[in-house]
């Protein structure tokens, strides 16, 4: 039921949607909360995932004809994928997304990327938190400068304000007291750094070796990504407990890094099979946590965004792994997202689909779904996200429907 | 050489390192002689004096002993903190080693702030070449605050006996460390007295506890072995001489006694000859003969500055802090002329040292201290004081080093195999990626391999930061790089 005077801060868009889609009495008065300077409004939570996951290896197009021999190894899991729609499937440790997904909480993109496509880590990197069209057109956030703009509160779990949240005043930050053990990644790195320079080598080689868990070990495999993403639940639980509060930040953001699986990264305990696991358990952490009944709704007003800045190669690379790439895959979840599905406008994974013959291509720049989470979630005015948070960017429309409500 | 290579060696070898490299000019070697002089004020505030450090040890032990208890040194102090905190609020109150907590936080206040200044000065200084020939210097007459009875006198010891000598004569630099306090005190010549002398023939009879037993010859040997001959000088040459031997060790500590530090709060200065505690007679040591009293000391501390074994030693031991682990024996032998031709002159040798081919080979050799390698990286990433929050030793000790806490008189090792453990490296590792995490973030790592590494950036360094997955991994391989540990 909806009523024709609801308060005039709800676009005629939302009630429009809402009166198709028959919307309870229930969801209206959740509507009539959800204005600004309330408390207890939106939560938005972005996950950056920071140094380029394989898109095409998460959520592997399964039943696109060219998918077997576009992916060779990597088409191969060592348990069944699990089912979204279409050709779609989800790596089989994401099980966790999957039932969010099935609930109709969780949607998927694919061969959504930026506009920038040369291939940097840091550029990349740069132009997905800054929001900008070319790297370092833009010095703070676009999540920054969308608080800043609505006066609302950020929260990076973070000991320092990434990116994407510069720009803003109102910028808190937490987390844990124990820094984070220096990563796999680093140290296979250094490794190769200290290639001339044998007593360094020497050193490290020594190092490693006292620190090594044994084989098959499960904890040590999950250890494998570093103690940092070990933490990633607990951390997540925390945001949670943040969120949940009504007078708690608007926006939270979470960072993972080492997703940047040059070789073997199909190994069952390796690096970023361990990742996915914390991803995933990350996830239902937050979740739980924004579900728990003092979070009173939260997860209802709640959309989890995860990203990261680019997808990888089609073809595996000679370390049975995958370099950089262009289209990458993406997710969205919470109580607030129309999900059980995958938006994507699918390109194809033939070579003469892919871009500059080794990539996914993007189809969809990432600024769409995000205009829209600031517009339809946040109820920030597309004014405000036109002119200052994606500033030229007019051709890039915000998507409609994404939100259930 | 090309220019640039000079500049980034002038920064990163004689310097402590830049994160730009312009700030060197167009002439290093200029802009390294032109550093040349005492080192600057150290930074820093509340920074105590010797006469200041000395007060506020008389106090700490003016109060133990009313309570009857003798103040514990760093170790036992550290366990007793961790025993207080499992006891119960009771028997806290009970504690018989309790020392007055406002006296004992005022020592510790005083060690943190001389490190917390020691470190924030090196990290800001435009001129690095002295701030470095300082910290060579105190390293090279160390004193370690891990003693109770040097607690709270190591900084004053660095500000008032070291920087403000160290391009001047090495005998008023020798004179000033022999008669600080804390070198009194932390090699025992406090307690040293004359056999002979009227304070030891005043000896209490029966089983009173004797005040002065007799000669200590700890400071006497230091300063022959450690600070001026060298302690290879006492194993026969190959010419089948020594420079010194036991009875010069012994003689020389006669030389030393009735030098004593006043641990009255109501004393005027900190350092005072008693000649009560002074041995009697003429003293033979080095060949020579010295009257008795206290003129004897500065002649000793003459004749061993310009003695030919203390020039090698010295020079030795700059060349190794700058050169190589092995320094090259012409380099030593160069040194060495150039500071007898100058009758002992410390600028002569860093001239000669600045002139030679050798300082300057293009090869990174020396591995950094964990101190050093804190200082560079404050400096690389720009930091301001932050980085010595809350620990005010900004986490160096996790490294492997305690700063003011060296483990000998002998000081910090200056040699690769002394620091270069796979523990050590681990440490180094999480120390840095730690600093990228709190500070590090915002910066571009490529930016500062360009701009502060210059030509000493290898091809694969530089291949290794534009592959980095992220910033801060960038940042934190500059840092591990082996073009940044070693200088």
């Amino acid at each position: 039921m909806t009523s024709l005077d609801s308060p005039p801060s709800f676009s005629r868009r939302t009630l429009l949607r809402a009166a198709g889609a028959g919307a309870l009495l229930g969801a209206a008065s959740t509507l009539a909360l959800a204005g600004p300077g309330q408390p207890g409004g939106p939560r938005l939570a972005f996950v950056i995932l920071r140094g380029g996951l394989d898109g095409l290896y998460a959520v592997p197009p399964i039943g696109d004809p060219a998918f077997a021999s576009a992916r060779g190894p990597l088409a191969e899991y060592a348990s069944a994928p699990l089912p979204l729609q279409g050709v779609f499937a989800l790596h089989p440790a994401l099980t966790e997304l999957h039932g969010m997904y099935q609930r109709n909480e969780a949607a998927v993109l694919h061969a959504v990327g930026l506009s920038y496509h040369e291939r940097s880590h840091f550029d990349a990197q740069q132009v997905l938190e800054s929001g900008g069209t070319q790297p370092y057109q833009l010095k703070d956030g676009w999540l920054g400068r969308a608080l800043q703009a609505d006066a609302r509160k950020g929260l990076a779990m973070n000991t320092a304000v990434p990116l994407v949240l510069r720009g803003s005043r109102n910028i808190d930050t937490w987390a844990p007291s124990r820094l984070p053990d220096p990563s796999d990644d680093l140290l296979q790195r250094l490794s190769r750094m200290y290639g001339d320079d044998a007593a360094l080598a020497g050193a490290l080689q020594r190092a490693r070796g006292l620190r090594e868990g044994p084989e098959g070990d499960a904890m040590a495999s999950d250890m494998a990504g570093g103690k940092a993403v070990a933490a990633f639940p607990a951390l997540c639980t925390r945001a949670a407990e943040f969120l949940a509060q009504d007078q708690g930040p608007q926006v939270a953001v979470l960072e993972i890094e080492g997703w940047d699986s040059h070789a073997d990264q199909a190994a069952p305990k390796g690096r970023l099979s361990a990742n996915l696991r914390q991803l995933d358990a990350g996830l239902a952490a937050l979740r739980a946590g924004l579900t728990a009944p003092a979070a009173k709704d939260a997860w209802r007003r709640t959309v989890v965004m995860v990203a990261t800045e680019f997808g990888r190669t089609v073809e595996v690379n000679g370390t049975r792994g995958t370099d950089h790439g262009t289209g990458a895959a993406s997710f969205l979840l919470g109580g607030a997202v129309r999900g059980g599905r995958v938006i994507a406008d699918w390109p194809g994974l033939s070579p003469a689909q892919r871009f500059e013959g080794r990539d996914l291509k993007v189809t969809v720049d990432i600024r769409a779904p995000m205009k829209a989470l600031l517009g339809d979630h946040l109820k920030i005015s597309s004014t405000v996200i036109e002119r200052e948070v994606f500033p030229g960017s007019p051709a890039i429309k915000p998507w409609d429907g994404l939100l259930s409500a | 050489m090309s220019p640039s290579l000079q500049t980034a060696l002038a920064a990163h070898r004689f310097g402590l390192g830049e994160p730009d490299l312009a700030v060197v000019g167009p002439d290093p070697l200029a802009w390294l002689q032109a550093q040349i002089g005492p080192a600057d004020p150290q930074q820093g505030e509340a920074l105590a004096s010797t006469a200041e450090a000395m007060r506020a040890r008389a106090e700490t032990a003016r109060k133990a002993a009313r309570q009857g208890v003798a103040i514990p040194d760093a170790a036992a102090m550290a366990a007793h903190a961790k025993a207080r905190a499992e006891m119960s609020p009771g028997k806290k109150k009970d504690d018989p080693n309790r020392v007055d907590a406002a006296a004992r936080e005022a020592q510790r206040d005083i060690a943190a702030q001389d490190v917390y200044a020691r470190l924030l000065t090196a990290s800001q200084t435009r001129r690095p070449f002295a701030e470095r020939l300082a910290l060579f210097w105190i390293n090279h007459f160390s004193v370690s605050g891990q003693a109770a009875k040097v607690r709270g006198l190591v900084g004053a010891f660095e500000r008032d006996a070291i920087r403000p000598h160290i391009a001047g004569k090495f005998q008023d630099l020798l004179r000033a460390s022999t008669l600080h306090p804390a070198m009194l005190r932390y090699l025992d010549n406090q307690r040293s007295v004359g056999p002979h002398s009227r304070a030891a023939m005043r000896q209490p009879a029966g089983d009173k506890k004797p005040k002065a037993t007799g000669l200590n010859e700890n400071l006497a040997r230091e300063v022959l072995e450690l600070h001026t001959l060298g302690a290879e000088s006492s194993r026969p040459g190959s010419n089948g001489q020594v420079a010194y031997a036991q009875a010069d060790v012994t003689e020389f500590a006669r030389v030393l006694t009735g030098w004593t530090t006043a641990d009255r709060a109501d004393a005027s200065t900190p350092v005072a000859f008693e000649p009560n505690r002074h041995e009697p007679g003429d003293k033979h040591l080095l060949g020579k003969t010295y009257p008795a009293g206290q003129q004897a000391l500065d002649m000793v501390l003459h004749d061993l500055s310009l003695h030919p074994a203390t020039a090698h030693f010295l020079a030795t031991k700059l060349a190794r802090h700058f050169v190589a682990d092995d320094p090259p024996p012409a380099l030593v032998s160069r040194l060495a002329t150039a500071y007898l031709d100058s009758q002992g002159e410390l600028p002569a040798m860093y001239q000669a040292l600045l002139a030679s081919p050798q300082a300057w080979q293009p090869q990174l050799v020396k591995l950094k201290t964990p101190e050093e390698f804190a200082i560079s990286s404050a400096r690389m990433l720009r930091l301001d004081q932050r980085w010595l929050q809350p620990a005010r030793d900004g986490q160096v000790s996790v490294m492997g080093q305690v700063l003011h806490e060296p483990p000998s008189p002998a000081g910090w090792p200056d040699k690769a195999e002394d620091w270069l453990g796979p523990d050590a490296l681990w440490k180094r590792i999480e120390w840095s990626t730690g600093l990228v995490t709190r500070f590090g973030t915002a910066q571009d790592a490529r930016l500062l391999a360009r701009d502060g590494m210059g030509p000493l950036l290898s091809a694969e360094t530089g291949q290794q930061l534009a592959r980095a997955a992220d910033g801060a991994q960038a940042l934190s391989l500059l840092l591990m790089s082996p073009e940044f540990q070693r200088r």
